[in-house]
């Protein structure tokens, strides 16, 4: 009878998503025991679930089976199909919990994606839509997918508590990834950013962008930081303004940075000139680690690059992030490894 | 008359005539120096038409790009793995002579019987792989698949078969290798004519099916018994040069045609069961793609598998390494045929056999089985199994398992063969190699270091021969103890794993006279006592040993030794063997220590590690020597050992001298130069790969294993868990998955100098010196001034800014830096490449176009590609990118069925096909199927039926289907008869556009074409959306005017709801709705309809039922049938075949049984022209003659009515009344007659008067108003005033 793919299996549920990503690219059952087995409230998080509801949906065939307490997981992935979907994220991580995952996804579905996900736009846990939007599709693009249909917008914006965000992305399919060879990162020219607000005084925008500005003009006149101020039913369902900066080098790289008002109810109000000088201030850190790859996108890039035709891909990367470094342990599933040579 | 000659023609040479003869005959020759015709005559030339002119160009253009090809990156190995040529016939026409020949031609050896691909070197970079294939189809279709040449052999003086025609279109779905016809029996030809019409109807036919033009050989006849040589050599040529084109499933998965198995299950399982599951190792070439360790494969005919393990091994047919000459010499006409007995040297893992043929080769022996040499062996020992597995990591024999398997693993597999058994009993010499075990990994290199040192340096080719010379007297040694002492056999063995395990690092074994000599010599003596009186002789030879390695430090590969992941290893390795203390282990603890010293010396200046090497020879040398010196009178016992060890310590003892006194003579001299520049290296590499950063990424994964490990330890009693120390566990399980990296000692950023620590990174900060614009444009300005400069390329270094010129100049007092020089002058050639890359992209601008900018980049990709790994040691490259196609691999593989091995035949091919990515997965495959037009049959729905799809054959049930104009994939019952249809069947994921083909029965010979189907993969699929029609009928019980009540459709109200607002339908095509459920009989409903139904009416209502495909994969497990049956497979059987072979006949219904139409004869009466139509009618058309009242039949004949005297005279009376009657009414009409004529002359006389008398009366009337106006004109004439009057 048909043998089936040897199945993995992991403890934990750390890199959930990244096991459950990249068992769906390469079509081998993973299982999962002792997910937060030892603790108070053991189990998949509500957030989890919904990841694995959305895998569900933009595949075909995929076969999930999750045991009474939810500390085991077995999960047999189908065919990535793709197509027009949407989908309600749990508000307990961003939209950009769920986006990570389909950026590494949509290019190998079998029809071209069109999801809306409905959330939290931005948080302070994850990466948010509008970083992803300023540095990931760049990276993609230069992997070869690109077109019209490539896009990813923000229609919404939601903040936490309340949620509301609604974010539609689409992305071409693309069987084959050209190789990259970034290795010169290139000087950054130029600093762009976006300082937004919602259901706050739109004032709050201007004073962000001016105490950036006063740390970042030091090392670059060419900065624009653009307001964002969303009102009605656009600006979601709570209060709450942050900033996101990216810098743009000469070669094409992007490195961002970015941070979010604390939500209502969590914390101390925070200043905004506290929030735009910090943030620049991250993002000079951002420039300090280097790389071709932004901090973020590190775990995507090498990903991306095992995908691809067998031809050799060399990126400069900065420090590993600590995502970045357990990739290495998911990605035996490709009996992939990399060439680590450090830069001087 | 005297005829005096004329005089000759004299040509002239010169003048205006001469010239023009001249050029006139240039021009024939088409040397004339004469402008082309283009200017000669440019109204010729010139434009007519533009819009011919503008068609013209664009079909040009067109056929330009219709050449073109998407361009692919180059990934063509460097060393190509051999050609597969297939040989393919129908039996008896010579398949295998043909081969013999080919084999005879290149290499000069006759095979008489082959078994099995046969590789070949047939020139200076072509191997081929020839491997015949008979008329079974499981062999026709594997291999197919591999092939790369096709030799389909066709016996002229039959003509075409079936087979030929079967494996052409094999091909054709499995991508179409090269293929060639040969025309063999045509010497059974009496008459040329006939053979030429044969030749030339055998070709054309040919090329209908392959492609016009195809090459298809004759062999004319044979020569005792083989082809003509001049025929044969000129077939090879043909295959040497000829090209081939990559097949996209060949160059997209790796594959390995295997032409060599061997058995490596442990004898001792299946002693206890014969059936147990084995493990194998598979040899061959790497074709195709890529190959990664742990990978699926499949082996057609056996079924799916893991890759246990893979390593690649020294190539046993290598291509020559020198391409000097024209031709190979008779030494590089290499042949490798392992099946057929011929090899000549096998490698293994970490031995080598060399077979050197010799005259006690008998074939018959080596069908002897494992089990077999077990027995034997243990006959011969004298000492107990318990003994043998007491001591540990040790072999019983050298053909027999390691019996501490585990250890042994871990060392590296040390697997004997069984071909040596056979060959120890027969005599035949094998020799073993000594290299240790990650020297033999690393594989030929080493090989390459030793000849490379024999060529140059006679000492160290003395001292390698005398090597590998100790190796086979050891190994004769320990035949012979076996034959008198158990022990001392085990022991030898046992120096002989060590030693492969030594990592005999070179350049620093200085610890051997300051730490452990004297461990050593402890151990030693331990060792000596446990050992009783062999072990005298025993450390003879590891004495001597040890000095070897000692006195060859150059020889050895000190590669793998850096890699701290191996070091680590060998570690444990070591410690673990230290505690059953042998007497070896010194020599490995301290190389071990050595290494580890090497890696905290590293620091040091090379120079300074040269200069302690050198030292540590010295000082080393003498000990072991004298040791061995020692020992020499006892060594001298054993005749063959000592002479052979006497020439050694000749040899070392020069070496010591000329090291001692370092007397510079030309051999020393290179040694040691060689000795420095490995240490120089090792120091290099060291510094380069900082094993660091690799063991951090990927050296953290036994970590966490252990941890697991630990975990399950931690349960008490099976209940009960110890839930302490997860904390840490947990928390690294149960992390927060974010991707996001946060700042945790965040920089001060207000203070300058954390400021300027970036400032560069910012176009506004300092640029490197290539980039600068202005240093740029002042380099430009001297570059354009002067190019003598950029030749020297001196200039530019003393350009370079002066603060690196100081940082350069240190660098180079301190050390001889190559990389210094290396990078000024990588810096000079970057610097004359980008001018070039200028100058052409400068000149060649206008003739870019974007498919050339594709294909170049493409071709910079496969540079960069082959960059990449190109310096790299294969053994660190495989790791990276797998193994690579040309490489010979040996490949292990777990859990075979046993019968694969029991069975093994090597005349069928054995091929491992790497599967991509989901391609081990089961789904739904959907194809455009078409049967295949010679094919005598159709194929049915849910009929089983084999396919061959990828690598692999199977047998599933396919449903077939056509699509509707609407997208509805409606099922089909059987196949169409010559269109295309949809099949979808639950079988193995195969890439979509994959070819395939089915067949009905791979058993047995059919009489006719065997293919029954091709075409190709379309889509993959988890779910199936195959519908059948269902018609639901129901029956008016009572009609309205519109509406009706309909019953006998559903069962249930609630079916009813499901199908609320469906149309339905009577037969006679009034169309309706169902509205709503009824209550009273259970399923009714209401309807409504365009118009009043009839209670005869039948109602029915379309629908579509999903059919679900049945989930049934049947491997074909062809090759594990027994030899011989191997053509016999057969699955699971159709329902015809069953119920033929069960004897059960179909029931079928009456109804639908067809009966022969019974139609009535329609009778037509005559045609009746009435008489007055007749009449009418031109003579032409007129009825001619009237069909004669034919003779009333007798039927038609009324009864004749006999009556009664009474009934006649009332009959007579009434006659008479009748006749008397008729007379009276004729006579009456008679008179009527009369009667009426007169009374119509009457009439008419009456009439004429009348009108008459009305003419007269009109005539006077017409007289009066004539007078009358006439008057009045008068009147008028006289005036008004007569008038009034």
């Amino acid at each position: 009878m048909a043998t089936q793919a040897h199945s993995l299996s992991y403890a934990g549920c750390n890199f959930l998503r990244q096991r459950l990503v990249l068992s769906t690219l390469s079509g081998r059952p993973v299982k999962i025991r002792k997910i937060r087995a030892r603790d108070d409230n053991p189990g998949l998080r509500d957030f989890e679930a919904s990841f694995i509801r959305l895998l569900d949906k933009i595949t075909n065939g995929s076969r999930i089976e999750i045991n009474q307490t939810g500390t085991t997981l077995y999960y047999q992935p189908g065919l990535l199909y793709g197509g027009s979907v949407e989908h309600d994220c749990s508000i307990l991580r961003s939209i950009g919990y769920y986006l990570e995952s389909l950026l590494c996804l949509a290019p190998f579905m079998k029809h071209p994606l069109r999801i809306v996900l409905r959330g939290v736009t931005n948080d302070q846990v994850d990466p948010s839509v509008d970083v992803l939007k300023a540095t990931a599709l760049p990276l993609l693009k230069q992997f070869g997918i690109d077109g019209e249909s490539f896009e990813l917008k923000i229609v919404r914006r939601g903040m936490l508590p309340g949620g509301g965000g609604e974010v539609l992305f689409s992305c071409p399919v693309r069987k084959v990834l050209k190789p990259i060879q970034l290795t010169d990162p290139g000087k950054i020219r130029r600093i762009r950013g976006m300082a937004y607000s919602v259901r706050v005084s739109p004032q709050m925008a201007n004073r962000i962008v001016d105490s950036a500005r006063s740390i970042l003009n030091k090392f670059i006149p060419d900065i624009y930081i653009y307001t964002d101020h969303m009102k009605g039913v656009n600006a979601g369902r709570s209060p709450g303004f942050g900033l996101w900066l990216v810098a743009e080098t000469t070669n094409g790289t992007f490195l961002s940075a970015e941070l979010v008002s604390n939500h209502q109810g969590q914390g101390a109000a925070v200043l905004p000139e506290d929030l735009g000088r910090n943030c620049a201030k991250l993002l000079l850190e951002e420039i300090h680690r280097g790389g071709c790859v932004d901090s973020t996108n590190q775990s995507l890039a090498l990903l991306l690059m095992t995908l691809g035709q067998q031809d050799v891909s060399k990126v400069l990367l900065g420090p590993l992030s600590p995502y970045t470094f357990s990739k290495k342990d998911c990605l035996f599933v490709q009996e992939a490894k990399f060439i680590v040579t450090p830069l001087d | 008359m005297e005829t005096k000659d004329p005089k000759k023609h004299r040509k002239k040479n010169s003048g205006p005539k001469a010239e023009k003869k001249k050029k006139r005959h240039l021009q024939a020759l088409q040397l004339g120096d004469e402008e082309d015709a283009r200017k000669r005559n440019p109204k010729a030339f010139a434009v007519q038409s533009a819009v011919r002119m503008a068609r013209s160009f664009h079909r040009t253009q067109d056929l330009k790009t219709k050449k073109h090809h998407i361009p692919v990156v180059d990934r063509t190995p460097v060393e190509p793995p051999p050609i597969v040529v297939v040989v393919m016939g129908p039996p008896k026409v010579g398949k295998s002579t043909l081969i013999q020949c080919l084999i005879r031609n290149f290499t000069r050896q006759k095979l008489t019987e082959i078994r099995g691909p046969v590789t070949i070197v047939s020139g200076k970079k072509r191997r081929l792989t020839i491997i015949e294939c008979g008329c079974d189809i499981n062999m026709m279709i594997d291999l197919a698949k591999v092939a790369d040449l096709a030799l389909m052999l066709i016996d002229a003086s039959f003509g075409f078969e079936m087979e030929t025609f079967e494996f052409l279109n094999i091909c054709q779905v499995h991508g179409f290798p090269k293929i060639m016809g040969v025309l063999t029996h045509l010497d059974s030809f009496k008459y040329n004519k006939q053979l030429k019409k044969t030749k030339k109807r055998l070709k054309h036919r040919f090329w209908t099916e392959v492609y016009p033009g195809a090459k298809l050989f004759y062999l004319s006849g044979m020569v005792h018994g083989e082809y003509q040589n001049q025929e044969i050599h000129n077939l090879g040529r043909f295959i040497t040069v000829m090209k081939f084109r990559p097949l996209t499933w060949q160059t997209s998965h790796p594959y390995i045609l295997a032409d060599r198995m061997e058995d490596l299950t442990n004898p001792e399982d299946i002693r206890t069961n014969i059936k147990c599951d084995r493990k194998v190792s598979l040899y061959g070439y790497l074709r195709g793609g890529h190959l990664k360790n742990k990978s699926q494969i499949h082996i057609p005919g056996v079924g799916d598998f893991v890759v246990s393990d893979v390593s690649f091994l020294p190539d046993p047919c290598a291509l020559p390494e020198q391409q000097k000459k024209r031709c190979l010499n008779e030494k590089e006409k290499l042949v490798y045929a392992p099946f057929s007995g011929v090899g000549g040297v096998l490698y293994d893992k970490d031995a080598v056999y060399v077979d050197l043929g010799g005259s006690h080769g008998f074939q018959e022996s080596e069908e002897v089985r494992p089990t077999h040499e077990l027995v034997q062996s243990l006959i011969s020992t004298h000492s107990t199994i318990d003994a043998k597995m007491a001591s540990s990591r040790v072999t019983l024999f050298s053909d027999s398992k390691p019996l501490g398997s585990e250890d042994i693993d871990n060392q590296g597999l040390w697997m004997p063969k069984e071909e040596k058994q056979v060959d120890l009993k027969t005599g035949r010499v094998r020799r073993k190699a000594i290299f240790g075990d990650e020297e033999d990994e690393s594989g030929d290199s080493d090989d390459e270091d030793n000849k490379e040192m024999s060529e140059g340096d006679r000492l160290e080719n003395s001292s390698s021969d005398d090597e590998t010379e100790e190796g086979e007297d050891a190994e004769m040694t320990g035949k012979q103890y076996m034959s008198g002492k158990g022990i001392k056999r085990q022991k030898l063995e046992m120096e002989e794993d060590i030693e492969v395990d030594l990592p005999a690092f070179a350049d620093s074994d200085d610890d051997l006279e300051r730490s452990s000599v004297e461990e050593a010599t402890e151990e030693d003596d331990e060792s000596i006592e446990e050992e009783d009186s062999t072990a005298e002789e025993e450390r003879d030879i590891l004495e001597s040993k040890a000095v070897r390695e000692g006195g060859k430090p150059g020889l050895l590969q000190t590669n793998d030794l850096s890699d701290s992941l191996n070091l680590e290893k060998s570690l444990t390795m070591k410690k673990a063997t230290l505690t059953t203390s042998d007497s070896g282990h010194c020599t490995a603890e301290e190389a071990f220590a050595s290494e580890d010293e090497s890696e905290e010396n590293s620091s040091l200046s090379t120079e300074e590690e040269d200069s302690e090497n050198e030292e540590v020879i010295r000082k080393k040398f003498p000990k072991p020597s004298q040791v061995v010196s020692s020992q020499k009178l006892v060594s001298e016992s054993l005749i063959d050992e000592t002479s052979d060890i006497e020439d050694l310590l000749r040899e070392e003892e020069d070496y010591k001298e000329e090291n001692n006194y370092s007397t510079e003579t030309s051999g020393a001299l290179k040694w040691k130069e060689d000795l420095s520049r490995k240490a120089a290296e090792a120091f290099l590499r060291q510094q380069q790969t900082t094993p660091n950063l690799r063991k951090l990424i990927y050296g953290t994964v036994t970590e966490d294993n252990e941890e697991e490990d630990g975990d399950t330890k931690e349960e008490l009693g099976g209940l009960f868990r110890v839930s302490q120390s997860a904390s840490e566990c947990k928390h690294k399980a149960d992390s927060l998955d974010c991707s996001r990296f946060h700042v945790e000692v965040p920089h001060d950023w207000d203070l300058e100098e954390v400021m300027n620590s970036i400032r560069d990174c910012f176009v506004t900060g300092k640029w490197e010196e290539d980039k600068d614009a202005a240093k740029i444009l002042a380099e430009d300005e001297e570059l354009y001034g002067d190019f003598e400069d950029l030749e020297t390329g001196d200039v530019h270094k003393g350009k370079s800014g002066p603060d690196t010129q100081v940082e350069d100049v240190e660098e180079e007092v301190k050390e001889i830096d190559p990389n210094a020089e290396e990078s000024a002058k990588k810096k000079h050639l970057d610097k004359k490449r980008k001018l070039k890359e200028m100058f052409d992209a400068e000149y060649d601008e206008g003739e870019n176009t974007y498919f050339d900018d594709l294909k170049g980049e493409m071709q910079k990709q496969a540079q960069l590609n082959r960059a990449e790994f190109e310096d790299q040691d294969d053994e660190a490259r495989v790791q990276y990118e797998g193994f690579r196609p040309g490489m010979y691999v040996r490949i292990e593989i777990e859990n075979v069925p046993c019968e694969f091995v029991l069975n093994f035949d090597p005349h069928y091919p054995v091929i491992l096909g790497g599967l991509g990515n989901s391609e081990g997965n089961v789904g739904y495959v959907q194809m455009r199927l078409k049967k295949h037009r010679w094919y005598k049959k159709i194929l049915k729905s849910r009929d089983p039926v084999i396919f061959s799809v990828g690598w692999r054959r199977f047998q599933t049930i396919p449903l077939y289907y056509i699509e509707d104009h609407n997208g509805r994939q409606r099922l089909l019952k059987y196949t169409p008869q010559h269109m295309h249809c949809g099949a979808t069947f639950w079988g193995p994921i195969t890439p979509q556009g994959t070819g395939f083909l089915a067949i009905q029965s791979v058993s047995g010979i059919m009489a006719d074409f065997r293919i029954a189907a091709t075409g190709v993969v379309l889509d993959l699929d988890k779910s199936i959306k195959i519908v059948k029609k269902l018609k639901l009928t129901g029956f008016p019980y009572k009609i309205f005017k519109n509406t009706s009540f309909i019953k006998g459709m559903f069962n249930s109200a609630l079916e009813v709801a499901k199908f609320e607002g469906a149309v339905i339908r009577t037969v006679s095509g009034i169309r309706g709705q169902i509205k709503k459920a009824l209550r009273a009989p259970e399923g009714a409903f209401r309807a409504t309809f365009e118009d009043k139904l009839l209670m005869s009416d039948i109602v029915f209502m379309r629908t579509w039922y999903p059919v679900s495909v049945p989930a049934f994969y049947n491997p074909v497990t062809s090759l594990l049938k027994p030899a011989g049956e191997k053509d016999t497979w057969s699955g699971m059987r159709t329902t015809g075949q069953l119920r033929l072979s069960h004897g059960i006949k179909l029931k079928a219904s009456k109804d639908s049984l067809y009966k022969p139409v019974v139609r009535q004869k329609k009778h037509f009466n005559s045609l009746h022209i009435p008489k007055a139509l007749q009449k009418a009618l031109p003579f032409k058309s007129k009825p001619k003659t009237q069909a004669k009242a034919g003779k009333i039949p007798k039927d038609r004949l009324r009864p004749a009515v006999i009556r009664e005297p009474h009934e006649r005279k009332i009959l007579a009376l009434l006659d008479a009344l009748s006749t008397v009657h008729s007379e009276k009414m004729k006579k009456a009409k008679e008179q009527r007659h009369l009667h009426n004529k007169e009374h119509f002359k009457v009439k008419q006389k009456e009439e004429e008067e009348k009108l008459k008398r009305q003419k007269d009366l009109r005539k006077k009337l017409y007289r009066i108003q004539g007078q009358k106006e006439r008057r009045n004109q008068k009147s008028s004439l006289k005036g008004p005033g007569e008038q009034l009057k």
